[in-house]
């Protein structure tokens, strides 16, 4: 059987009787009626976006200035056209993400999770080709506090970018919240590559990449809790 | 595209506070709506709170359309999102309640299958992705774009759920056919 068959068949068996009750629809637009008043549509979407990538870059600068650009410092000027345009990359494809997320019917550029994925694989490689010191002095130690401080500054960004979304609306809160903590945890990794002055290979492969899925997986797991309890959401 | 237009032009209206423009999308759009929630094997009760419910929503969050995209795909990502909340509250209710016994699919049946038999009948078999799918391009009339934009998903995976969708249409279309035919000739 050829598809245009199908196609004729799944076209009538779809033309049955259409009965919405006409009471039904009457309540509907009374009770909308009275809530019904002139709402400010939401922004461009590049304009949202690029409102993220601010905050994520606001965020991470305002952390490394008070901590001490001891990071960028020590790296070559090959380290940094590399590492920092990765990083601004990855933020832009995260940003965009988390607008399209928050806008019902919107295009998808990719998933939350392919991007987490794929984002962090690319960010691996990029440290894997640029550092070679393979020493893991203090390992455990140093990168705990690396994690720790790459997440305390993912969770300004995280907020501060919820306000600037505040206004649109999840279809899924977990994907959402996915790319919602993918974002501030790169907030993180930039703060940390401008302030972490260690440069040994693992230490950045492991620890300051770390920050991105964990703090991607928080941001689902908030979504998810969203999901069950929506008096979460404050609306 | 004309009739594309004319929804965004209503929508527009409707952000604007124009109730004329928010009773006829209502009148337009409910039957198609109503459609997709009864196939997608919920009662006719349900299907009529899910529809409220999703008008509701649409109310509450209208500032998030925007002009100059497609109405069909923004309205369609918010009823599924009301749709699936709603399995997930009554697959929970059922839990607490330890109906054991009723599956959800038994429990969904019987009253719907008179109100729309044919179109459930053949889209029976598929599983609730590729039939909500089906769906939206047969009833709703989208195109593979629109409903990539309506289920957060890509053009490919709309495309790949489109053809496994036929694949088992057509199966169980040859299958009724031989049925029918064994039938016809013992009788």
């Amino acid at each position: 059987m050829k598809d245009r068959k199908i196609d004729e068949i799944l076209s009538k068996a779809a033309q049955g009787p259409e009965g919405v009750d006409p009471k039904l629809l009457a309540q509907v637009a009374k009770s909308i009626e009275s809530t019904l008043r002139a709402v400010r549509p939401l922004p461009p979407a590049g304009l949202m976006t690029w409102g993220l990538v601010f905050v994520c870059a606001a965020v991470a600068l305002a952390g490394a200035a008070h901590a001490g650009f001891f990071g960028v410092e020590k790296l070559s000027t090959l380290e940094r056209a590399l590492i920092f345009p990765a990083l601004g990359i990855f933020i832009w494809f995260a940003s965009a993400t988390w607008v399209s997320q928050m806008i019902p019917g919107s295009k998808h550029l990719v998933s939350p999770g392919t991007l987490l994925g794929v984002g962090s694989l690319a960010l691996i490689c990029v440290f894997a080709v640029l550092f070679h010191d393979y020493h893991t002095e203090r390992f455990v130690h140093s990168g705990l506090v690396c994690l720790a401080v790459g997440l305390l500054h993912a969770i300004p960004t995280g907020l501060v970018g919820w306000f600037v979304l505040r206004r649109g609306f999840a279809v899924d809160s977990v994907t959402a919240g996915l790319a919602a903590g993918t974002l501030a945890g790169l907030a993180g990794v930039v703060m940390l590559e401008l302030h972490c002055a260690n440069l040994q290979a693992f230490h950045i492969l492991l620890w300051h990449t770390a920050v991105v899925p964990v703090s991607g997986s928080a941001g689902a797991l908030i979504g998810r809790a969203i999901r069950f309890w929506p008096i979460l959401t404050l609306k | 595209m004309h009739v594309n237009s004319e929804l965004e032009k209503l929508m527009v209206r409707y952000q604007q506070g124009d109730f004329s423009a928010a009773t006829t999308l209502i009148d337009r759009l409910s039957p198609q709506l109503h459609r997709f929630f009864l196939v997608q094997f919920t009662s006719r009760i349900d299907a009529d709170d899910l529809l409220q419910e999703t008008w509701l929503r649409i109310h509450k969050v209208r500032h998030t359309y925007r002009f100059g995209e497609p109405v069909l795909p923004w309205l369609y990502a918010i009823a599924r999102h009301i749709r699936v909340d709603h399995y997930r509250k009554s697959r929970r209710t059922a839990a607490r309640e330890q109906r054991l016994e009723e599956t959800p699919e038994l429990a969904a049946f019987p009253e719907t299958s008179t109100d729309a038999p044919d179109l459930q009948a053949l889209l029976a078999p598929l599983p609730e992705s590729q039939r909500e799918v089906i769906e939206m391009m047969k009833i709703a009339g989208m195109s593979l774009e629109e409903v990539a934009r309506a289920t957060s998903s890509s053009v490919g995976s709309v495309k790949q759920k489109a053809h496994r969708a036929y694949e088992k249409i057509r199966e169980r279309l040859s299958a009724m056919k031989r049925e029918k035919g064994s039938m016809g000739g013992r009788a």
